[in-house]
């Protein structure tokens, strides 16, 4: 009997492999697991977090430890040494000297200082070199125009069409000296065009609230 | 500009109640180009930061609501940026947390607009909230189905280092946060778990299980475990070597999981001690020695379905020598006979008799080394008894061709004609 059973097992017998088995991460092996991941894959940030509840009650009970940024034209309502030294991190070491523009990384102030007042960068632009840097980091690619740079945002990047990263909205220093006489118009220009944000703004909070109103009306029946 | 923040401020209050927060509504008032003026670099942090959270909590809601934050994308990746005030990148950090965590597509266009980079410098501080949401955000932007994202991350400088530095914290919400970041890479990416095995990471895996009680975090530090062991063979033959104390210690936190309440820890344990189980006959003599076996034994018999198809591949895998190549396996006879003698079979031939086709597979390649390896052919006999037979040819006519085949030629072999006239 013994040797008709080493015959007979020559015919591929899918034997025991003493092998390491690996899943994906998707794998249905782990779905039990995650079911609590899943949950919250999306998290609501919902009215008053923990951190909050504290700094407001910190802020309540010492009203005289508020302060307002030292810095000339700012003014920003600060709580601590801490928060000081956030917001000075954030909105004074981050901008534009020539024209107070704030970025939110070192690269993109870079970009603009070189973009918008560099008259070497210009000039190489006018002889047709690439200077235009594509904004995400890692992308080392450059571009001849502003809006080709732009267009590569669109088209590689998913940037909506509607993104500007050199926004005209302030005169220079020497254009405003020119146009002293016209300031006037200018400032209310400027003032209008904020209107016109907050009204937005306002029409876009009444919208919902009528909505939510609405909502809460019982159905007629 | 303070009527701005105020205005932002009400819409903010309105997308953060508990329940039915109006964010269809908003959209359709045309919240998204708003918000995303609101966010030009140089608006004001407040500004910054409500407009960030109501594209927060609009992202937290139905897939096409997350979607709807398309434009917004490229300034919330800027925002995260290292000028930003801590607050105001921790919300962005956590708006794009929910783009993320909506599915691939989005993922992508997060990757390809530079998210990955700024998102992992958050986790480098050595504390703050900041670094708990980065990680969340983190885990949801890399887990793929891409490795692409994994590995990017573990090439970014010092990351791997706040990694380590994390893990040792007693804070259990951020390690838990950073242990699925782990989870991910590990299952993802070889690099980063070719990288990972070579620092602490082990260790401090094996510490967490031994001293937590936390379900949310042992489960992602328990399946970091089990990818490490189970993505690099480094992990069982350099780290977790026979002999040494965090090999011991491994052994009893997997046993400490096999023992708790919890279905997840239990099956996931088995999984990895099945994997050390498929390391080198000192691996397989050490499990076999430990208090780990008594404990498979009885699960075999007494614990659920997927369950009991783990231990089965861990007991499976303490009778087999190391596989090389395709032919008949060596047996590891003491382990075999023992394992038997303790009442395994029946276990397995349960599995024959799954509807489960892998199960089946299994419970029949058991058979084989039953059959095969018992000895004074006592194989044979021990597998009528238990009524092994029976099961095996539920399979004659079955229709898949290969548990067909299987079973077909091991009755064929072992129960022939000749069967039972030596008696």
């Amino acid at each position: 009997m013994a040797m008709d059973v080493e015959e007979k097992e020559q015919l591929g017998f899918p034997y025991w492999k003493s092998v390491r088995r690996t899943f994906g991460p998707e794998s249905p092996f782990f779905a039990s697991g995650n079911v609590e991941r899943e949950l919250i894959a999306k998290q609501v940030a919902l009215d008053l977090t923990e951190d909050e509840k504290n700094k407001l009650q910190n802020l309540v009970a010492k009203e005289c430890g508020v302060f307002f940024c030292p810095i000339v034209g700012c003014g920003s309502r600060l709580t601590s040494l801490e928060d000081f030294e956030d917001h000075y991190n954030a909105q004074h070491t981050a901008s534009c000297s020539i024209c107070s523009r704030v970025y939110p990384t070192s690269r993109l102030l870079s970009i603009h200082v070189s973009e918008a007042h560099d008259s070497f960068f210009q000039a190489k632009v006018a002889r047709g070199y690439a200077m235009y840097e594509c904004l995400v980091e890692g992308c080392s690619l450059k571009f001849k125009s502003y809006k080709s740079r732009q267009q590569h945002l669109v088209d590689k990047h998913k940037f909506t069409t509607s993104f500007e990263f050199f926004k005209k909205a302030h005169s220079s220093k020497k254009q405003r000296q020119k146009l002293q006489r016209k300031q006037g118009t200018h400032k209310r220009e400027e003032a209008s065009c904020m209107e016109v944000e907050n009204e937005s703004i306002d029409g876009l909070v009444s919208a919902v609230s009528k909505l939510i109103q609405r909502d809460k009306r019982p159905d007629a029946t | 500009m303070q009527k701005r923040v105020n205005a932002l401020r009400e819409l903010r209050r309105l997308l953060s109640r508990s329940e039915f927060p109006p964010v269809e509504a908003s959209l359709k008032a045309g919240a998204i180009p708003i918000l995303v003026q609101c966010l030009s670099f140089g608006s004001p942090d407040e500004q910054l930061l409500e407009a960030a959270w109501c594209l927060t909590n609009i992202a937290a809601g139905k897939p096409e609501e997350t979607e709807a934050l398309l434009p917004a994308l490229p300034l919330l990746i800027a925002h995260l940026g290292e000028r930003s005030s801590l607050s105001v990148s921790e919300q962005c950090a956590w708006a794009l947390g929910n783009v993320a965590g909506e599915g691939e597509k989005l993922r992508n266009v997060l990757l390809s607009q530079g998210a990955l980079l700024p998102l992992a410098r958050m986790m480098l501080p050595n504390k703050g909230s900041t670094v708990r949401t980065a990680a969340w955000a983190l885990s949801n932007l890399i887990k793929g189905p891409d490795p692409k994202a994994a590995t990017e991350l573990i090439r970014v400088d010092g990351l791997l280092d706040a990694i380590v530095r994390h893990l040792k914290k007693a804070d259990d919400e951020l390690t838990t946060e950073v242990a699925w970041v782990v989870v991910y890479l590990s299952a993802l990416s070889n690099v980063a778990t070719g990288m990972l095995v070579k620092t602490d990471v082990l260790q401090l895996l094996v510490e967490r299980l031994a001293t937590s009680n936390s379900l949310q975090l042992l489960i992602p530090v328990l399946r970091s475990l089990g990818n490490l062991v189970a993505g690099d063979p480094n992990t069982t033959h350099a780290v977790l070597v026979p002999g040494r104390e965090i090999t011991d210690h491994v052994i009893e936190v997997l046993v400490k999981c096999l023992n708790s309440e919890n279905r997840v820890l239990k099956k996931e344990a088995a999984w990895v001690l099945s994997n050390i189980a498929a390391g080198s006959v000192e691996h397989k003599q050490l499990i076999y020695s430990s208090e780990a076996v008594p404990l498979l034994l009885r699960l075999l018999s007494t614990a659920p379905f997927d369950l009991r198809k783990e231990v089965a591949y861990v007991l499976g895998n303490l009778c087999v020598a190391p596989t090389e190549g395709d032919g008949k396996p060596n047996l590891i006879c003491e382990h075999l006979v023992s394992l038997v003698g303790r009442g395994c079979l029946p276990g397995f031939i349960d599995l024959v008799r799954s509807a489960d086709t892998e199960a089946a597979r299994v419970g029949l390649q058991f058979m084989e080394l039953v059959l095969r390896g018992m000895p004074h052919g006592e194989g044979p006999k021990l597998v009528e008894r238990e009524d092994g037979i029976d099961a095996m040819e539920r399979f004659q006519f079955h229709e898949n061709e290969d548990l067909r085949n299987m079973a077909n030629g091991l009755v064929d072999t072992y129960f022939g004609e000749d069967y039972g006239l030596d008696d």
